[in-house]
């Protein structure tokens, strides 16, 4: 008989939440049955900032998803984003303890330990070690049980978090009366699903532009190498635009994904826009020049600060495969153009792998999907787990990512 | 000055010698020079004075009334941009400032922030005028961003303490006023710029004080606005000419780049509202733009008008808003007023909550529909007799943080390399928006 797990996929953005249900038969593979989205409130630069708010449009998707899919949600896997993750990368050595220099269990077991014991600050709590390749004498290796040397290094990207912010998201799926499984991180999320093999082998640079917060990740020899996190999202254009044009929120938004545009071109010097569209009393004509030009300026402003985040990775020589822009800011047209000028390196629309259903094929689904892939990997790694991490409220989350 | 002062007397048939005694300020370089530019009629009976460390500046300023301070501390070189020495300066000479500042009803203080005798002398001047029991204004230009983070912390420091003596503090963020300038703007244009908003500010109300008015506003109520008023302060200029200058006005207020400033507040408790314009300014006029503004800024307390009839301004019309909150402090003490209210009167909170949310930036920007809408006429005489018409005004009580500073405002501050990311890039790099 076939077994299979319900999971939902919970992504809790700045401008709305995306619950995606999924039914992993057997451990093995993965049917969507189910997706709701409800307008986010309280959500702000990719913290919450209106527990009741959150909560409300959280649960209010979860129940559509839940109604969509015609069945009940055992448990969630949640992303997560915001200024207060921060990663460092810390690596651990050992030397092979048996006679005959082969890698044992043991060995494999102190070098992990090992550089994974770095202790945080007390509000702290790490939510990924990423493992990196094993390297015995220098050489690479994926898994190195039984193979012959004397030094066994392997180094982990290790991302933390405020736990009192990583709690929060917490609390608002435990009050729905549903445990989380497990957190991922926004960007690495997106990435596992939006990047393929290939590119993660040769090196991406995976960028989603969110509502609140733009998260990127780094993918080297097919691991995450770094990540980060910018409290700059399309929210901020939003604003810019409302300040700028003196105009309020909603009109915004509007001219925003109406006419926003990333590059400013000849035949857009002149050109005027409606801010209404009605043309009635109260409308009013926009240059889209100016338009254009202060999101144009908040555009190339968040990359450059992702290019200064990133540092000298950021480079045609280390992402081969150049960059994937994802997100909700993605649908800002010439997006991609602004991220290669600035960025210096060849960068694209981000496309969903085939398996994808038509209706999800969009940049908002990415995280939600990656979230899913997630459930559904982390299941069949259990077998090489050695321990199931105990479910339930406020356990520490990190999780160990193979590759 | 003596001219001025001459001037005044010739005037005094309206105003009694012992009428409201003025004077305006300009601290440090960039205040003075602020005061230099004022154009101000010779009508206004108006003192004017600089205060400077740096006695080189000092000399080559017009102003009659110059006082050089803490020579001992500078020997009268400038402060060098250190604010503890301009502090120091002040602290010295507070028996010469105090004598400045003795005596006045209404101080005006102009001040270039960032800088060390504008930050560190102003609130000192600030502190002894409301001693002597003065109405304080100050009226402060805040340091471009590419300036440098250093100076936008003194800035901010310094804004922090003029609050709390003065009574109303009018910012002006230089990087926003070059947003009202060409591109072919010089530098000096740009400071040139800086200290037309602060004339015009200043010249409004003075004209309002000294000038009887079609509605006369006087000191007395200035006075009243401000009174307890250790909050925020709302500032908004408006010009209008030509044929509809009643519509361009009210246009050019609600695009006013001083209303949409993140931090600046844009609803005021009480509401002081000056209409300078021709003889061919109506009542009817009078009353719209009252309406209108009323709608924009909602005053729960108290609106008060003047309208001054100026007859070299014909069709013309200058609207300035002067406006404070009650709640005092800058950041922090805000979240206060919020609770305060529901403590109050809770059943009705929520309600008045949401129908809050949806008025406020569709009226404050869809100004001419404001206009023609019937129902503004109707509420136009109560607003007129300065009673809070308590129906229209208490829906203003409630309003959501976040509508009445940017929309990030209630969030931590996001500062990455000394800069706020939350500010627009385009204000923090000075790139010029044309609208």
């Amino acid at each position: 008989m076939s077994q299979s797990r319900i999971i939902g996929a919970v992504d809790i953005g700045a401008s709305s939440v995306t619950v995606l249900v999924g039914d992993i038969v057997n451990g093995r593979s993965l049917n969507i049955i189910g997706k709701q989205d409800a307008t986010s409130a309280g959500v702000k630069k990719g913290e919450i900032i209106d527990f009741k708010a959150v909560s409300n449009a959280t649960h209010a998707a979860i129940m559509g998803a839940e109604k969509s899919a015609g069945t009940q949600v055992e448990g969630i896997f949640l992303s997560q984003t915001g200024n207060h993750l921060e990663g460092f990368f810390n690596s651990g050595a050992v030397n092979v303890t048996s006679s005959d220099n082969r890698v044992s269990q043991g060995d494999i077991n102190r070098v992990t330990t090992e550089a994974k014991s770095k202790k945080l600050a007390a509000d702290r709590l790490y939510i990924h070690h990423i493992r990196n390749h094993f390297m015995l004498d220098g050489r690479q290796v994926g898994d190195p049980l039984g193979m012959e040397g004397e030094k066994l290094d392997v180094g982990y990207w290790s991302v933390h978090g405020d736990e009192r912010k990583v709690r929060d998201h917490i609390h608002v799926i435990n009050g729905f009366g549903l445990n989380v499984e497990d957190i991922i991180l926004s960007s690495i999320a997106s990435g596992t699903v939006i990047a393929n093999d290939e590119e993660k082998r040769a090196g991406v640079l995976v960028i989603d532009l969110g509502a609140g917060a733009t998260d990127w990740a780094i993918y080297q020899n097919g691991v995450v190498r770094r990540t980060g996190v910018l409290p700059v999202g399309s929210d901020h254009i939003t604003n810019d635009l409302a300040l700028g044009l003196r105009v309020n929120r909603k009109y915004a938004e509007k001219l925003k994904m109406t006419f926003g545009k990333a590059t400013l071109d000849s035949e857009d010097m002149q050109e005027k826009v409606w801010m209404v569209g009605d043309q009635m009393i109260g409308d009013r004509r926009i240059p889209k020049q100016a338009l254009i030009q202060i999101i144009r300026e908040r555009v190339e402003e968040t990359f450059e600060l992702v290019k200064k985040q990133v540092g000298e990775g950021c480079s045609p020589k280390e992402l081969p495969a150049g960059v994937i822009i994802t997100g909700g800011g993605a649908r800002l047209e010439n997006v991609d153009l602004a991220a290669e000028k600035v960025l210096g390196v060849p960068a694209r629309h981000g496309e969903l792998p085939e398996w994808v259903h038509p209706n999800l094929h969009q940049p908002e689904y990415v995280t939600a999907l990656g979230l899913l892939h997630f459930a559904l990997s982390g299941q069949s790694l259990d077998d090489n787990q050695t321990q199931r991490r105990e479910r339930g409220l406020l356990r520490r989350v990190s999780h160990l990512f193979g590759v | 000055m003596d001219e001025l002062n001459q001037g005044s007397q010739s005037f005094s048939g309206t105003l009694t010698p012992e009428g409201v005694r003025l004077k305006i300020i300009g601290v440090g370089g960039a205040g003075t020079n602020a005061v230099d530019r004022l154009q101000l009629d010779p009508n206004e009976s108006v003192n004017l004075a600089a205060v400077n460390t740096d006695a080189q500046a000092l000399e080559a300023s017009p102003i009659g009334d110059k006082i050089l301070i803490g020579r001992s501390v500078t020997r009268g070189m400038s402060t060098g941009g250190d604010v503890e020495i301009g502090e120091k300066a002040a602290e010295k000479d507070e028996t010469t400032l105090r004598q400045m500042v003795d005596g006045q009803d209404l101080i005006f203080l102009i001040a270039g922030l960032g800088g060390g005798t504008g930050s560190g002398v102003a609130p000192v001047i600030a502190r002894l005028a409301a001693e002597q029991g003065a109405l304080v204004i100050a009226f402060v230009t805040l340091p471009f961003t590419l300036e440098g983070a250093r100076r936008h912390e003194i800035a901010e420091n310094t804004l922090a303490g003029l609050r709390t003596h003065c009574d109303a503090v009018i910012p002006l963020p230089n990087d926003l006023l070059l947003q009202q300038m060409d591109e072919t703007a010089t530098v000096l244009d740009a400071f040139a710029q800086a200290d037309a908003w602060i004339g015009r500010g200043v010249h409004s109300i003075c004209s309002m004080l000294t000038q009887t008015g079609m509605i006369n506003v006087d000191f007395a109520m200035l006075r009243k606005v401000f009174s307890g008023a250790d909050g925020k302060t709302l500032f908004g200029l408006g010009r209008g000419e030509g044929k509809n200058f009643l519509d361009e006005a009210l246009n050019d207020l609600a695009l006013c780049p001083l209303l949409h400033t993140p931090g600046f507040a844009r609803r005021a408790d009480s509401l002081l509202v000056n209409i300078i314009g021709g003889t061919d300014l109506g009542i009817a006029h009078v009353n719209q733009i009252m309406a209108s503004i009323a709608d924009k800024f909602g005053s729960k307390e108290q609106i008060v008008l003047g309208a001054v009839i100026d007859e070299s301004c014909q069709s013309t019309v200058e609207i300035c808003v002067l406006g404070a909150t009650h709640t005092s402090g800058y950041r922090p003490e805000r979240k206060a007023r919020r609770t305060a209210p529901i403590e109050r009167e809770p059943s009705h909170q929520p309600q008045k909550k949401k129908k809050r949310k949806r008025v406020p930036d569709d009226e404050l920007f869809g100004e001419e529909g404001d206009l023609l809408k019937p129902q503004v006429h109707e509420s136009k005489l109560g607003k007129k007799r300065q009673t809070a018409i308590d129906l229209d005004q208490e829906e203003f009580t409630f309003v959501a943080e976040d509508e009445q500073r940017g929309f990030f405002d209630n969030t931590d501050r996001n500062i990455i390399d000394g800069e706020d990311l939350d500010v627009p890039t385009y204000l923090r790099r000075g790139v010029r928006i044309s609208l």
